[in-house]
């Protein structure tokens, strides 16, 4: 066997691995032919989140027609719309009893409404088989397409949550056709525009090279325009190819951002390592609703 | 009974892992849950537990290797 230098890896990321719950997990959702985005996208707490029986499921994939080099979902020729996806989706909520959902997709530039149909199906299906089941949407930008948030708002899921990734100096560097404008001008739309008990979120990634200043900006220009929820998170690099990791960010970075992000406004703000868009939503919720 | 214990699948996007440290020892006493080695995937350090109450009889692998999904990593003398 070939040998390699010990891990070097900080200590956070070590995480524990419940190998019949995952098992559980897999069973029920290649039973529905379902993507997540936790297997797609390799995700750190997959263990962690499939034994408490939450995942977040990833719509019109498995190819996302960008290559954003953040990311590790497949940049690829996208396939047909799926037209039972939406079902699968809704029954495997059930199936799993889940209180809170999240919907997240890949980018679908190829489609003429770029894939905002398939979130209004799903997130109508979802909420007619599970009525008491809280819904969230992780958005790609859709251009900036009003007609396309329009649609998506009007099926009024309870979080609209579309991800800024990183600061502005840094965008053009990681993310494929997609702007740090264009992500300000989606969430502000769908601030203005949906229902006030639609919270509206978003989340950046650390250690790609920011600095406070930048990221102090960001915070700023987000509650500018009134966003609610901010999750803050370390970029862990998907694989040699990808965006190189430029810093391990420390604990008390996160401690530190967390305040500041509170003390501007920030309805609700997770900032920790391991913190992903979706991880731990439903907590979220309830910290804001006060259950 | 002797059961070996195979390296899982800890990541949906590779199947060659680094191994980390181990938890325990050979003739260490092993309960369900206990953490019985560390393996480096792509994006974590995954502790794996163990699913059997028993000892532990052997290591198969060590800090350092390269391993692969099932390759065979311990034998835990179930009680």
């Amino acid at each position: 066997m070939e040998k390699k230098e010990a891990p070097k890896k900080p200590e956070w990321l070590k995480v524990t691995y419940d190998q019949k719950k995952v098992d559980q997990m897999n069973d029920l959702l290649s039973g529905l032919k379902l993507n997540t985005v936790c297997a797609e996208a390799n995700c750190p707490n997959l263990g962690e989140c499939f034994g408490n029986g939450t995942a977040s499921f990833i719509i019109l994939g498995p190819n996302c027609t960008r290559a954003c080099r953040f990311c590790d979902i497949p940049h690829g020729h996208p396939q047909p719309v799926d037209l039972l996806e939406p079902y699968r989706v809704a029954e495997a909520t059930k199936r799993l009893g889940l209180s809170h959902v999240v919907v997240t997709s890949v980018d679908r530039d190829d489609l003429p409404d770029l894939g905002a149909d398939q979130f209004v199906k799903t997130i109508n299906l979802i909420r007619k088989m599970n009525p008491d089941t809280t819904i969230e949407v992780l958005t790609p930008d859709f251009q900036g397409r009003e007609n396309c948030l329009d649609k998506v708002i009007a099926a009024k899921p309870d979080v609209f949550n579309h991800n800024m990734e990183t600061v502005r100096s840094i965008t053009p560097k990681v993310r494929h056709r997609a702007t740090y404008d264009t992500s300000l001008k989606v969430l502000k739309y769908v601030k203005d525009h949906a229902p006030k008990s639609t919270f509206v979120k978003t989340g950046i990634m650390l250690g790609l090279g920011e600095t406070d200043e930048e990221v102090y900006q960001l915070m700023d220009d987000l509650r500018a325009i009134d966003v609610d929820f901010l999750t803050i998170g370390q970029y862990v690099q998907p694989g040699p190819k990808n965006y190189r990791l430029r810093e391990w960010v420390p604990m008390k970075r996160y401690a530190t951002y967390y305040k500041e992000a509170r003390k501007r406004g920030f309805r609700f703000v997770a900032s920790s390592p391991l913190v992903r868009s979706s991880y731990k939503a439903k907590e979220e919720l309830e910290a804001v609703y006060g259950k | 009974m002797l059961k070996e214990i195979h390296m899982p699948k800890l990541s949906p996007k590779s199947d060659q892992y680094f191994f980390g440290e181990w938890h325990k020892q050979p003739g260490d006493a092993v309960k369900e849950g206990d953490v019985l080695f560390e393996v480096e995937t792509d994006k974590v350090i995954s502790q794996v537990e163990s699913q059997e109450d028993g000892v532990l009889k052997e290591q198969n692998v060590n800090t350092g290797d390269t391993t692969n999904v099932g390759d065979l990593v311990a034998t835990i003398e179930v009680a």
